[in-house]
């Protein structure tokens, strides 16, 4: 190697020829070996926080589970389905916002049922049709009987439950 | 000496020409920039590429006014969910201008998924991602997919009723992708459900992400291009290449000129809309998306709940893989369609069953808010009657 003329190794550099011999590890390919775990490990250091930053929501544990009341025992009659807004404050990121939410409530047999509007196809907000006693979503066109169970269209299956009970004179449900 | 512009100048020294050819000189030494533009003004241009062939440059156009006027817009609006709405309502109505720049800025996402829709049918009808020009057929698929990535981020940020449902549904096609759809969506949304986050997320990538994977990928593209050159009509047709400059340049500029007429046209004459701000209560409001984004609305549709993940996993999957594929799937070596059997077929099949979707989409587009007959206009595109079992 160091009996080459500098123009010759330049030469044989650019034009990839077989390393001489005599070495057991070709010089070259050792050094080229190495930028490469130096590249890599460098960019390894920026992008691992980087990604593991941007992942942090899916760190975050599900809403919570408090009970929010949302209209009086006696507004509603016996087999009469209505839409009830409410407000909850919701951890919004870095900030809290005060969002308004729907809900489905119906009540059969003296209990009381709370439907998500949030079609369990793709999240459209469903509609209640109380001529014919169904819900219909608008996007895709599901159909859900009154008491929430799917009857056509795209969705896989009924409206969302949740828990929903009468205590204090107040209906309450937990948004889960 | 104007051909040699790295030779010296001796002669008539201190007249206009002479210290405008110093510049030259100057410039050409230091840059190259000189010879490399006349070279690539010197592009020969095969006999028969004529109209079609300004399409990739009015593409290029659009984007850079789009860039434009995304910077502007940049500087008014605030990616918080309660402050987006209104700094958008701002823009329309306390910002000079404002209504017009938004107005380039919507009417021109259409345009440009209209004139990349024509510029991408017609690199395929002229069989021109063939040897030797397959990668610069992916990278354009690619950029395809970003321009996309664009209108779909892009649509949320007026936080708008509009702007906010067809978000929760396009985001929420993400987690009917098996295992790990849920997953994937929350990392879209940067939540469990679309929120401060989501419109902070959709930001960065619209105005970071997204512009710098278009400028690499655009550049690759037109090395590519200039490299191997422009193919040229499907049957060579006899005659000498014709530089690009002055006339091909010239049809792209009227190219230019008459779309740029039209999207100022439009910008003035509709404003683009800005609805109630989101809420999630709304349940009186019905989500749709852009336009070019009805196709698969309606596809989705017709998908029964057993093969939901076919509608929005399986299907546009495959179609963004065969077009990526496209010059490894269609061996056959002539250009010309008339010989290219199945692939001509089926891409036929494709765009008249995109055709028809996105028309169907369009043409069921329920009466904007009347009140009393919504029930009837909400009942009316269901795909299934209720009766089914
Ligand atoms: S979102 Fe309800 S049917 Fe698709």
């Amino acid at each position: 190697m160091t009996s080459l003329e500098p123009t010759q190794m330049e030469q044989s550099c650019m034009r990839h020829e077989p390393e001489p011999p005599g070495e057991k590890v070709p010089r070259r390919k050792l050094l080229g070996w190495l930028v490469g775990v130096i590249n890599l490990g460098v960019f390894a250091a920026i992008f691992t926080p980087t990604l593991r930053f941007i992942a942090d929501p899916m760190r975050r544990k599900k809403g919570s589970d408090a009970w929010i009341p949302v209209i009086g025992d006696g507004e509603i009659a016996e087999g009469e389905t209505r839409s009830v807004d409410y407000r909850v404050n919701v951890d919004d990121g870095y900030m809290v916002s005060p969002l308004r939410y729907s809900v489905f409530l119906h009540r059969s047999g003296g209990e009381v049922f709370a439907f998500s509007p949030t079609c369990p196809h793709l999240g459209c907000n469903v509609k209640f049709h109380s001529q014919n006693d169904r819900y219909i979503c608008p996007c895709h066109g599901g159909v859900f009987s009154a008491d929430g169970g799917r009857i056509s269209g795209p969705p896989p299956h009924g409206l969302t439950k949740l828990p929903a009970k009468v205590e204090n004179g107040q209906i309450w449900i937990q948004r889960v | 000496m104007r051909d040699q512009p790295g030779s010296s100048v001796t002669e008539t020294k201190g007249s206009p020409r002479s210290r405008k050819l110093v510049v030259m000189d100057w410039i050409e030494s230091r840059t190259g920039f000189v010879s490399f533009s006349r070279k690539n003004l010197d592009e020969p241009m095969p006999p028969g590429v004529g109209w079609w062939q300004t399409l990739g440059n009015l593409l290029m156009t659009l984007l850079i006014f789009q860039f434009v006027t995304g910077v502007a817009l940049a500087m008014f609006y605030a990616p918080t969910p309660d402050h987006a709405h209104q700094s958008v309502a701002y823009i329309m109505d306390g910002v000079t201008m404002g209504a017009f720049i938004r107005g380039l800025h919507h009417w021109g996402s259409s345009f440009i998924v209209l004139v990349a829709t024509l510029h991408m049918l017609r690199t395929f009808f002229w069989g021109s991602y063939k040897k030797p020009r397959e990668m610069t057929w992916v990278i354009g698929v690619l950029i395809f997919q970003v321009i996309l990535g664009f209108s779909f981020t892009g649509y949320l940020l007026p936080w708008d009723q509009k702007a906010y449902w067809a978000s929760v549904v396009g985001t929420r096609i993400i987690a009917t992708i098996p295992y790990v759809g849920e997953h994937l969506m929350v990392l879209v949304r940067g939540g469990k459900e679309v929120g401060a986050l989501t419109l902070t997320r959709f930001y960065g990538v619209h105005v970071m992400l997204l512009p710098a994977a278009l400028i690499v990928l655009t550049g690759i593209h037109l090395y590519l291009v200039r490299k191997h050159h422009i193919s040229g009509p499907v049957t060579p047709r006899k005659g000498r290449p014709a530089p690009f400059f002055p006339v091909q340049l010239l049809r792209d500029a009227v190219v230019v000129l008459v779309a740029s007429g039209l999207l100022l046209m439009l910008a003035v004459a509709f404003r683009p809309e800005l609805g109630g701000v989101a809420d999630p209560s709304g349940v009186t409001f019905t989500p749709r998306p852009e336009w070019y984004f009805l196709g698969l609305y309606e596809f989705l549709k017709l998908m029964p709940p057993s093969l939901e993940v076919v509608g929005t996993l399986i299907v546009p999957s495959m179609v963004t893989i065969g077009m990526l594929l496209l010059p490894w799937l269609d061996r056959v070596e002539s250009r010309h369609p008339a010989k290219r059997g199945w692939i001509i077929d089926l891409a036929l099949f494709m765009i008249l069953g995109i055709g028809v979707l996105t028309l169907k989409g369009v043409l069921s587009e329920p009466p904007p808010p009347p009140k009393a007959p919504e029930a009837e206009a909400v009942l009316a595109p269901a795909p299934t009657p209720p009766s089914r079992p």
